[in-house]
């Protein structure tokens, strides 16, 4: 359907972050929420801390495609340091950018490498399937 | 066979380009193209013919009427039934669920019953039969297929004096194995007689001529957009000593006898079981669909398949990166499975879309007990038709060679 973007879908650095096991376990005493793509078979288990309202630790387990597994592991190391507050406004520029809407792109420096993901329809989902389910951890939402 | 130029004028989807590649689509087993005949003989009969059937007497209705039972026919002489025994549905899942309800609704079972089935299912061969056995408080026992591949002389010994229904696919559509029905059920009948027997046709029905007079199933279902027709027509055939012991499934319009506040008498078959204004447009395309197949021949098109799925696995098997599902010889017809080591399926399917135009499809192609079986969670499958040709499998290995440099 859509040829431009594919190079960038693929680049090395969502290769990279496909591959990086560091965000990749279990965390004790989290919270947990666990987030599905029930049509792909993909699943994914959030473990989030949150001390003095910061996000102290976030971690996922479970499995998925390329996309799925960089977007989780980007936002991870993303969101560490972060405020609840920082977190959720986060979120809803990703929400945006995944739907093709305006969004601000400060806030989610790096990750618009996957700015285009609105064009590839059948892929959004598995981007956003990290973040749909950090909203259930963060707010008790599952989208 | 005819030539591929000669299947793109049949199938104007065939000259499509994607990302400037022609199509190839190897995605048969989700849904097959639709040939223009098709279209023009729904459009033709929805333009000048349509009307409710069965009910009025004007010219209109009194054609569509002919239009859908003529469809009905067509159906029963290509799996030679009888013309009552055919059901028109919305499809293979509505006609299973059909099956699994009426028969739990109708006191065939006893409670101490079993049903049996397999893990190499479709969710919708599957899940019906759980949820009936739950609803009804029936017995359900399942086949655990080794490794995701059938063996008769293993599933035999599933069969109990209790065993009261067995339903089972024909041809998987994740692995392509052909199960040996005919066989089965004759094994099956000489244990036991009284075992109902349930099969599921939605890939063998397209691929292989079928007789349910030589088979001796009780039931089969099958869906009409897997063998050329539109989407939202399938068939539940049934044998008319069930389906007149049923209850009928769905209650409205034109399933009724008499009606009255003192209750209710259900017209004969095959109306019992159609309530409500059915899919005529949907029948009619499907007549034509079986017109074309009859016209290519199921013999041959079965030998088609046989042959491009071997060379196709011979082909797969020299891609050291990938690991093939199911049994890998000549038990297996028009579906292959697959995964890239390391890949996830659905980069593998992107990928080869956005690349090289072929379409095929990934996911757990609703059969999550044998993904399990193959410690899986989704897998690549390739499934042919009619207009697939060995070249296809020829680019199909390119692609694939293209999307392992990329992503390994
Ligand atoms: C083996 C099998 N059974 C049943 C079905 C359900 O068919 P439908 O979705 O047309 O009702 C399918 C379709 O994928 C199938 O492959």
């Amino acid at each position: 359907m859509v040829e431009i973007g594919l190079e960038e879908l693929y680049s090395d650095i969502i290769l990279d972050y496909a591959k990086n096991e560091r965000y990749k376990k279990e965390i004790q005493d989290a919270k947990k929420a666990e987030g599905k793509n029930l049509s792909c078979g993909d699943e994914i288990t959030l473990y989030l801390k949150v001390k003095d309202n910061i996000v102290k630790e976030i971690t996922f387990t479970g499995h998925g495609c390329i996309i799925s597994q960089a977007s989780a592991s980007m936002m991870c190391e993303y969101l560490e340091g972060k405020t609840v507050d920082e977190a959720n406004k986060i979120l809803q520029e990703i929400i945006n950018m995944s739907q093709g809407k305006e969004f601000d792109k400060e806030l989610v420096d790096g990750i618009e490498i996957f700015s285009d993901i609105s064009k590839f329809p059948m892929r959004t989902k598995c981007f956003t399937l990290a973040w749909h389910t950090l909203d259930d951890a963060l707010n008790g939402k599952n989208m | 066979m005819l030539s591929s130029k000669e299947y793109e004028e049949i199938f104007p989807a065939l000259k499509r380009k994607i990302n400037g590649h022609k199509l190839i689509y190897l995605d048969n087993a989700a849904t097959t193209l639709r040939p223009k005949e098709v279209m023009d003989a729904v459009n033709e009969y929805s333009l000048n013919h349509h009307a409710n059937v069965h009910r009025s007497t004007h010219t209109l209705a009194a054609e569509a009427t002919k239009y859908y039972e003529d469809a009905r026919s067509k159906v029963a002489n290509f799996i030679n039934s009888e013309t009552e025994e055919v059901i028109f549905t919305k499809g293979a899942t509505e006609s299973l669920n059909l099956v699994a309800y009426s028969i739990a609704n109708s006191n065939i079972l006893r409670s101490d019953d079993e049903i049996l089935i397999s893990t190499i299912e479709h969710h919708a061969n599957f899940v019906p039969w759980q949820q009936i056995a739950k609803i009804f408080n029936l017995k359900i026992k399942y086949y655990p297929a080794k490794s995701g591949i059938f063996d008769l002389s293993d599933f035999l010994k599933h069969i109990t004096n209790k065993t009261r229904l067995v339903s089972i696919t024909a041809l998987s559509n994740v692995t392509g194995q052909l199960i040996p029905v005919n066989t089965l059920i004759k094994q099956i009948r000489n244990i036991r007689q009284d075992v109902i027997l349930v099969v599921d046709g939605a890939q063998a029905v397209p691929h292989l001529p079928i007789d349910v007079k030589k088979m001796d199933c009780d039931f089969i279902a099958f869906s009409g957009h897997k063998m050329l027709g539109p989407t939202g027509i399938g068939v539940l055939y049934g044998k008319k000593r069930y389906l007149n012991e049923m209850t009928p499934f769905l209650f409205g319009g034109e399933m009724i006898d008499k009606v009255s506040t003192d209750g209710t008498t259900f017209n004969v078959l095959p109306y019992k079981f159609e309530a409500g204004t059915p899919n005529v447009d949907g029948a009619v395309g499907l007549a034509k669909a079986i017109e074309i197949l009859e016209r290519i021949g199921m013999d041959n098109i079965q030998e088609h398949e046989k042959q491009l799925t071997s060379y196709a696995l011979k082909k797969l098997k020299e891609l050291d990166f990938l690991e093939i599902f199911g049994p890998q010889d000549e038990t297996q017809q028009s579906i292959i499975s697959f995964n890239m080591k390391g890949v996830h399926p659905h980069d593998v399917a992107h990928l080869l879309n956005d690349l090289t135009g072929i379409a095929i499809r990934s996911g757990h192609h609703c059969a999550q007990p044998l993904m399990k079986e193959f410690g899986t969670s989704a897998t690549c499958r390739i499934s042919f038709y009619v207009y697939n040709e060995e070249e296809d499998v020829d680019k199909l290995c390119e692609g694939l060679n293209k999307v392992w440099e990329w992503l390994k």
